[in-house]
């Protein structure tokens, strides 16, 4: 590996002569390292699930903050490096906010994928008459889950300022396993309901841990409540339908 | 004699919204000052989306500047949200235009009249520096001491007997806008030559035109 | 001993510089003042008037004895001014340094009058803006697409185009007489009517507008380009002069 890619891995702005960007790629590789997180989008709502590394018994499970709200109708999932998610969802929280105040409405789920991946590629020396906040490329991978006029959606946004959207997505260490299960699993008539059970019946099996209330955490968007993180009660309710 | 930056061209507009159409008309006179006469038409109220229009009276220049500013915003959003901006967005955009000169103004009293995202007639009303609200029917401009009471009267039904309300029919609406800028025009120097009345109803925007007193 | 030349000579009373044409010149240092902008026009010319024909013309009438107020911009249009002289020869220096780079940029496009029209009345309004305009009425006329373009802007960024367009105090006198000469009949005044029109209100002005004098230039713009007249003037008859009474 450092062998063939010395010299172009150097500058966060370099291509390589085969067309790559190795730091953008070295970044998505560190989404790999990240714990696990699910979305799932259903007719009813969205619901964002990931899995919690309680490294030590002594560790306040409920200090670890993997699910962030956007807004009142959106909120995101996280893996990766999460502290590099702060200045991405402070992005998307400032352009939310902007986009009500000048327009009296609600700001579109994509509007704050392409937002947060905008700030994506804004590392590097920055271009004229730009500024530029990071040195590297941002090591996290997010998905963004809300409701607008089109329903409920659910975007993944990666270190390379692209953003797609899913149906269903699993992403960090155990995301292959999960992605493979959720193709299995999912369909278009899902329930919110089973969308929750699905989403920590994949974090199951992915997890090294056994899954129980302190583990995970759970989210979900709906036109009803908007935005809501599950109380360790709530969840416990869902962990006892797996 | 130091450089004064505005002037008043003159010029009405109205708006009145009923249940599933809208209707702006404006005047196309515009006026210099004393009692000079620019040019008998020179428009300006404008078609913002397929569902809005825009009237803006008073400093002329300022009213073309800010139309081709909101125009651009509206493109930017269209480009940015891929949809077109709705009536109250375009609403709330134009009171954050026009407060962002808060200490040196647009010059001009601006409505919008249009359909709101359930198709319902709205008209919306600005002060030169943003201050915004939402209305049935309302006049602005040179001719609005003169018209607005007329509005409440015949759109409102203010000042008369009980009666039973009903949905005002689109042609007594415009029967209702040229009766207001005739007599609106014969008191009023500034408001005349031509009145343009434009209807935005779901099919879109459609504009008819009318002879004024041109003296 | 009043220590400012341009004050030797002059009566003393406060009455004789009436329109402040001779600055103060202790209250104007270059170092330590602040920054000042035009506050009031200094040469000036008289009105402008302007309509339009089967082909397209316009005329306007000079004052300063030869000095020229209309300005050919490139190969249809036609730059007429009313207003301070010195910010007119500064939009013609800029609007040739346009015309100048759009030509040597070679790509086919060209700056027609509607372009030069919305250039000029972004600048006008943009000067207005930054509280420094540039004193003048314009009228820009041309010819484009086949048909004729008259289009007006002041110094406030004040526009409108019109089938006649007037200046100064030809808005108060020579419109009436322009409007119902013109308007209707824009697509059929010949060419002779339109030079008769154009004397007989320059006529009128050199009577009636105390500033003018009676010289005028005639501009004409058809599919042929433009052609500016040289210095002309109105036979006038003043025989009724001795026959008015009530006057000094």
């Amino acid at each position: 590996m450092f062998l063939t890619r010395s010299e172009y891995d150097r500058g966060v702005n370099t291509f390589s002569p085969e067309g790559r960007l190795f730091q953008v790629e070295y970044a998505i590789e560190a989404i790999k390292l990240g714990s696990t997180a699910v979305g799932i989008q259903t007719s009813e709502g969205v619901v964002l699930a990931v899995e919690k590394r309680v490294t030590s018994p002594l560790l306040v499970s409920s200090s670890i903050e993997k699910i962030m709200e956007i807004d009142r109708h959106l909120g995101c999932a996280m893996s990766g490096l999460t502290p590099d998610s702060r200045t991405l969802i402070d992005h998307a929280r400032t352009q939310s906010q902007n986009h009500e105040f000048t327009y009296n409405e609600k700001i579109k789920v994509e509007s704050v994928a392409q937002a947060v991946c905008d700030l994506a590629l804004r590392f590097g020396e920055g271009a004229d008459g730009e500024e530029s906040t990071m040195s590297r490329p941002f090591g996290v991978a997010l998905l963004i889950a809300g409701i607008d006029e089109k329903g409920p959606q659910l975007f993944h946004t990666d270190p390379s300022g692209t953003y797609v959207q899913y149906d269903a997505k699993a992403i960090g260490s155990g995301s292959e396993g999960a992605q493979t299960e959720l193709q299995e699993e999912y369909h278009k008539s899902l329930t919110l309901q089973s969308a929750e059970t699905l989403s920590l019946k994949v974090l199951k099996q992915v997890m090294e841990e056994k899954l129980n209330n302190t583990n995970v955490e759970l989210a979900a968007v709906t036109p009803e409540h908007g935005f809501k993180i599950y109380s360790e009660a709530d969840l416990q309710t869902v962990i006892e339908r797996l | 004699m130091s450089f004064y930056p505005y002037t008043d061209n003159g010029g009405s507009a109205l708006a009145i919204a009923g249940e599933d159409y809208c209707l702006l008309a404006s005047d196309t006179r515009q006026s210099g000052e004393d009692y000079k006469i620019h040019a008998g038409y020179v428009p300006k109220a404008f078609k913002l989306t397929d569902s809005c229009v825009y009237a803006g009276v008073g400093f002329s220049a300022d009213g073309v500047a800010l139309v081709k500013r909101v125009r651009q915003s509206i493109e930017w959003y269209r480009h940015a949200h891929e949809k077109t901006m709705s009536t109250p967005a375009l609403a709330q955009m134009i009171a954050t235009v026009l407060y962002s000169k808060r200490f040196f103004p647009y010059y001009v009293g601006t409505i919008l009249g249009g359909l709101d995202e359930n198709g319902r007639g709205v008209v919306y009303s600005f002060d030169p520096v943003g201050s915004f609200e939402a209305e049935l029917h309302k006049a602005v401009g040179s001719g609005a001491e003169l018209i607005q009471p007329f509005l409440d009267n015949q759109v409102n039904l203010k000042f008369l007997p009980e009666v039973e309300r009903t949905p005002l029919p689109l042609d007594v609406a415009l029967q209702i806008a040229k009766d207001a800028f005739t007599s609106a025009a014969e008191r009023d120097t500034k408001t005349g030559d031509y009145l343009e009345i434009f209807i935005i109803d779901r099919e879109g925007v459609n504009v008819e035109r009318f002879d004024l007193k041109r003296d | 001993m009043d220590h400012f030349p341009n004050y030797w000579g002059m009566p003393p009373q406060e009455s004789f510089d009436r329109y402040n044409i001779f600055q103060d010149k202790t209250k104007n240092n270059a170092i330590s003042d602040p920054t000042t902008n035009t506050k009031q026009p200094i040469v000036t010319g008289t009105s402008v008037i302007a309509f339009k024909y089967k082909d397209a013309s316009f005329g306007s009438l000079a004052r300063y004895r030869e000095v020229e107020r209309l300005y050919p911009v490139g190969e249809y249009t036609v730059l007429a001014s009313s207003g301070d002289f010195s910010d007119f020869q500064y939009v013609k220096h800029t609007l040739d340094k346009i015309m100048t780079k759009e030509y040597y940029t070679n790509d086919g496009h060209i700056l027609g009058t509607p372009h030069i029209y919305e250039y000029l009345s972004q600048v006008m309004y943009h000067r207005r803006s930054k509280l420094n305009p540039l004193w003048n009425a314009f009228v820009v006329g041309g010819y484009h697409n086949g048909e004729g373009y008259l289009g007006y802007v002041n110094l406030l960024g004040t526009t409108f185009q019109a089938s006649t367009i007037t200046t100064g105090i030809g808005m108060y006198m020579a419109s009436p007489l322009l409007r119902k000469a013109v308007e209707g009949h824009e697509d059929t005044l010949t060419e002779a009517e339109a030079v008769d029109l154009v004397e007989q209100v320059m006529r009128v002005l050199y009577y009636r507008d105390s500033q003018s004098i009676n010289r005028y230039q005639r501009a004409k713009i058809t599919a042929q380009g433009v052609e500016i007249s040289p210095l002309l003037s109105a036979p006038t008859d003043w025989s009724i002069g001795k026959d008015l009474r009530g006057y000094q």
